[in-house]
């Protein structure tokens, strides 16, 4: 007990001792495991959403449409309800009356596919209301992506056929792929309004002993070319669907894959580099006794523990947030609601978190186990390389030249690690650019309601997915640039009371970061099209604008600086001596 | 058995032996037999700056003196153009007394106790501030040691009178570290 | 007659840390004025707050009440900018932990200051070389600190501290670190800076570098509590600390 007493001091103290550079790391961790739980819960999305909406509306193994005068002229009515007892069927609902309506609303017409339905409660095919309440006289149930296209909410009034009605609500259903948007009225409210138009149809939604054998059961009890009935099995409405959903479907499964690749690449990063700094604290631990394989054990504690608590925050975050991209996602993907996130993603989020911390704590504890006690005590990190010709030149360079080479530059490790920061930012803007500019349209009838809306709400995912790509990218650099600068606290604290002005103190770190920044943004664009690739995107499909690309280069150098320069001031207005106290 | 002169009333008692110039002259004579000059000339180069304090007569008094007590002879050599010098030896029992000497490992007393007890008595009989007393001895001290120091470092370097005035620095160094610990104890005891 | 003009001069300096019930009074109330050429030592135990008062009378430090003036320019509520170049002209520091930098020889490590100056690296290079002289390490130019023995360090950290010329030089225990050896050596080179009419404020707790200084000044729990003036003593002072009497 004694043993584990110590532990949490030892770990818990050295966390006190060093808040800014601790908060830092779990700030980093948060964002990033909040971008993967999210990730997930996009992912989940992008699962086979007609599966989930078919489960959630007791989707029908088959439908079927009977339409004379459009399909045929072949079998009657009779034959057609018949089919509800047909062999290897074991349940329907249905026939409901069908007809094409015209709805206007402000100012737009459109021809919808309208169905008469009393309850909603029937035993297949139940579509599942996502706002209001059913079908009443004098009112309608609009489907959710046509409601969400037209921009209609409860309690508009519409005109179907010239009569006016009230949208008493909202709702989705698995049951059939039809390109005409999808309204629901009472069955006399239907028959009254096609009483003014030429033919009345019907519909009827069939379940299977069988459900595999739906497309064998549809071709059967197709009839001939000229029957006035057609039926579809469901997994031809699937395959409809996908088609429909294909470019969306795309969309969203890149996106979340290339949110779970930035991110693990991000929190690998981020403690690997801070392992960089343990070696002088795994000396004192030897000095004091500890066995090797009890330094790596503190030195594990620690970076887990850090790595459980951002975690948390960061799946919370996450939890909180999901809505926000899986909703419009959902929508997107006409699927019912959005689903909650699985335990199984929280797990694997924490899990993952935790690999990561495990595996980059592994290496240093290792190699600070074998160290010598001494070196290790008294050359913090390893000692920086003497470069002479580069030091001879500084002379000519200036104040701020002269701070970055002599005194700041001084770490190949940390620069490396930089740089990998700000090449993993620069790719996700790469990849991020790319995809957006991916051609989705793929086949689509212009001028269609719904085709718009589906355009509307691809935009609108597709930027709150390049907002949070880009959020992840800026988080990275962000903790490059801000690390950096924690770290030069006390050569640039030595060079200030040696008479370096604050300016001088700025701009050398500024300057100190450029070069490392040039080779991260070029090394950034290959790797945002490999990452893109490898996140499923076709990067031969892509389309990405050369300029847009190439401009990343300045702007990545701009952002580094700025985001250098501002922590690099605040710090050199604050006392010499507070800074050099605290190291 | 240590020597004293009679000191003046406000002078604190020195520890160390006065009688060290005799054991040096005796010491001196052991390598070879020397000239009263010769002697004095060595114990100038080993004392350097402080080399004042020793006059010309205390040497031969001192010589004269050890002579009657056996250690020593003295022999008088002629010499054509000036008067004549004597020429001192040792004796056995002087050659004995050096051997002594050089073996004998008894160190000059610190002797703390005479101060340590006027802080206590003033502190206890309401005279005076205990830490006014150490802040004036302090004072003191630290002119002894400035003015040692400043000799030392006038000494070119490696020279056997430097180590001389070092011994005074740092011994004078360790009687002020102790006034420091003196100081802040009746600090603390002035505020209970 | 005209009056001393200072080169340093402070009034009523503090500086506390904390609030309430954890208030910290490092220094308290100092007032000094240090006369150019002057030498003054500044003595107290550990966390009598003597390192404070010299960041403070360097500018490292802000004071929570009190003014400073250097050559007549007031510090308190100058902006960093100016403090740093004050730094550059006016002041040289001399730390305890010596803080070279690991990577740069003794020469590149001294003309540091006079580079970020705006010195031509010619120039700055020649002045560096005379310094390393001055402090009797010519033959270390091109050794890196780890090369260098405590006492050579703290020698090439006051030859920095040289480099611009600076009114005044402080030093924070520049001895600290050192053995005895180490610290004469300092001692004869602040001997012979003081010599040289270097204006130097000495901030210790070892008596040898003390003694060296035209003033001495006792500190205790953030003040001032006693002054001594060091010239003086009798040669026959000298013979009896030796044990010889006359």
């Amino acid at each position: 007990m004694g043993r584990l007493l110590l532990l949490a001091r030892l770990v818990v103290g050295d966390i006190k001792r060093r808040r800014l550079q601790s908060g830092l790391l779990l700030a980093m961790i948060a964002a990033t495991t909040a971008t993967l739980t999210l990730a997930l819960a996009l992912h989940g999305v992008t699962n086979d959403p007609f599966a989930r909406t078919r489960a959630a509306t007791r989707g029908p193994d088959v439908s079927g449409l009977f339409e004379p005068g459009f399909h045929g002229n072949a079998g009657t009515l009779a034959q057609f309800v018949a089919l509800r007892r047909a062999r290897g069927v074991v349940g329907a609902s249905g026939p409901y009356p069908v007809t094409r309506i015209e709805l206007s609303w402000r100012g737009a017409h459109v021809r919808t596919h309208a169905e008469g339905r009393d309850t909603d409660r029937s035993a297949i095919d139940r579509p599942l209301l996502t706002a209001g309440r059913w079908t009443a006289p004098g009112g309608v149930v609009i489907e959710r992506s046509f409601a969400d296209a037209l921009g209609l909410h409860i309690g508009d009034t519409v005109s179907l056929n010239g009569r006016r009605f009230a949208v008493r609500g909202i709702a989705v259903t698995s049951a059939v792929a039809t390109s005409d948007p999808l309204i629901w009225l009472t069955e006399r409210d239907l028959i009254a309004l096609a009483g003014e138009h030429p033919s009345l149809w019907y519909a009827l939604n069939l379940k299977l002993a069988d459900p595999a054998g739906a497309p064998a059961f549809a071709n059967a009890h197709a009839g001939g070319p000229d029957t006035a009935w057609a039926l579809e099995s469901w997994q031809a409405v699937r395959a409809d669907d996908s088609q429909t959903i294909f470019d969306e479907q795309q969309l969203l499964e890149v996106g979340s894959a290339l949110l779970v690749l930035i991110s693990i690449a991000g929190i690998a990063v981020l403690v690997g580099g801070r392992m960089a700094e343990q070696t002088r604290r795994v000396g004192l631990l030897k000095a004091v006794g500890a066995t090797p394989g009890g330094i790596a054990v503190v030195l594990l504690a620690e970076n887990v523990l850090l790595a459980l608590a951002g975690t948390v925050v960061g799946v919370a975050t996450g939890w909180l947030l999901a809505p926000v991209i899986t909703q419009p996602g959902a929508s997107l993907l006409g699927s019912a609601g959005s689903p909650a996130l699985a335990p199984g993603s929280v797990v694997l989020a924490v899990g993952v978190a935790i690999a990561v911390a495990t595996a980059a704590t592994i290496g240093p504890a290792l190699r600070g186990a074998r160290t010598s006690t001494i070196r290790a005590l008294n050359d913090p990190a390893r000692p920086p390389q003497r470069r002479p010709r580069l030091i001879a030149l500084s002379s000519h360079l200036g104040g701020a030249g002269l701070l970055a080479v002599r005194l700041i530059a001084r770490r190949p490790r940390r620069t490396l690690l930089g740089i990998v920061s700000v090449t993993i930012a620069v790719a996700t803007v790469i990849a991020t650019l790319i995809e957006r500019h991916a051609p989705v349209l793929g086949m689509r009838v212009a001028g269609n309601v719904l085709a718009a809306s589906r355009q509307t709400s691809l935009d609108h995912v597709g930027n709150v997915l390049s907002a949070i790509l880009l959020a992840v990218a800026a988080v990275n650099l962000v903790f490059a640039t801000w690390a950096t600068v924690l770290d030069a606290r006390r050569p640039t604290a030595l060079a200030r009371a040696l008479g370096a002005t604050p300016n001088q103190v700025t701009t050398g770190l500024a300057g100190a970061q450029l070069a490392p920044a040039l080779i991260a943004a070029i090394l950034g664009i290959p790797a945002g099209l490999v990452v893109f690739a490898v996140a499923g995107g076709n990067p031969l499909r892509a389309n990405p604008p050369v300029l847009w690309l190439i401009a990343v280069i300045p702007a990545t150098l701009i952002a580094v600086a700025a985001l250098t320069a501002i922590p690099a001031r605040i710090g050199a207005e604050r006392p010499v001596a507070e800074v050099l106290r605290s190291e | 058995m240590p020597e004293r002169a009679t000191l003046p009333d406000r002078e604190p008692l020195q520890g160390y032996q006065l009688g060290v110039v005799r054991e040096v002259l005796l010491a001196l004579l052991a390598g070879e037999a020397s000239h009263g000059y010769q002697l004095r000339a060595r114990l100038a180069l080993a004392l350097g700056p402080l080399a004042g304090a020793l006059n010309e007569g205390q040497v031969y008094v001192t010589l004269s003196r050890l002579e009657k007590a056996g250690l020593l002879t003295a022999r008088r050599v002629g010499q054509t153009d000036r008067p004549d010098r004597k020429v001192y030896e040792l004796t056995p029992a002087g050659r004995e007394r050096v051997d002594a000497w050089l073996h004998d490992t008894s160190w000059p007393k610190p002797a703390p106790a005479e101060f340590h007890l006027k802080l206590v008595a003033a502190a206890a009989a309401g005279l005076a501030d205990p830490v006014g007393i150490v802040d004036r001895q302090r004072r003191e001290l630290l002119v002894g040691l400035a003015q040692a120091q400043r000799a030392a470092l006038a000494e070119p370097e490696r020279s056997v009178a430097a180590l001389l005035l070092e011994g005074v620095v740092l011994r004078l160094q360790a009687d002020l570290r102790w006034l420091e610990a003196c100081a802040r104890y009746w600090n603390s005891a002035k505020e209970r | 007659m005209h009056e001393k003009t200072s080169v340093l001069s402070a009034q009523g300096l503090r500086k506390e840390y904390g609030k309430g019930a954890a208030l910290v009074r490092a220094v308290d109330d100092v007032s000094l004025d240090v006369a150019p050429g002057e030498s003054v030592a500044i003595v107290g135990p550990s966390g009598c707050g003597k390192s404070t008062l010299l960041y403070l009378l360097g500018g490292l430090e802000r004071p929570s009440a009190g003014t400073l003036a250097l050559e007549g320019r007031q510090l308190e509520q100058m902006p960093e900018t100016g403090l740093a170049r004050l730094r550059r002209h006016a002041l040289g520091f001399v730390f305890q932990a010596f803080h070279l930098v690991d990577e740069l020889t003794a020469l590149e490590n001294i003309e540091l200051p006079a580079l970020l100056a705006g010195s031509a690296p010619r120039a700055a290079r020649e002045r560096a070389r005379e310094l390393l002289d001055q402090v009797g390490l010519e033959d270390r130019a091109e050794h890196l600190p780890s090369a260098l023995s405590g006492g050579q360090r703290q020698r090439v950290a006051i030859a920095r501290a040289l480099a611009n010329a600076p009114l005044v030089v402080l030093a924070d225990e520049p001895t600290g670190n050192l053995d005895s050896t180490a610290t004469t050596e300092v001692l004869r080179l602040f001997g012979q800076l003081h010599a040289g009419g270097q204006t130097l404020v000495v901030v210790t707790h070892d008596e040898r570098i003390a003694a060296t200084a035209d003033r001495l000044i006792t500190m205790r729990d953030g003040r001032f509590v006693g002054e001594t003036k060091l010239a003086g003593g009798t040669a026959r002072g000298l013979t009896e600390m030796a044990g010889l009497e006359g």
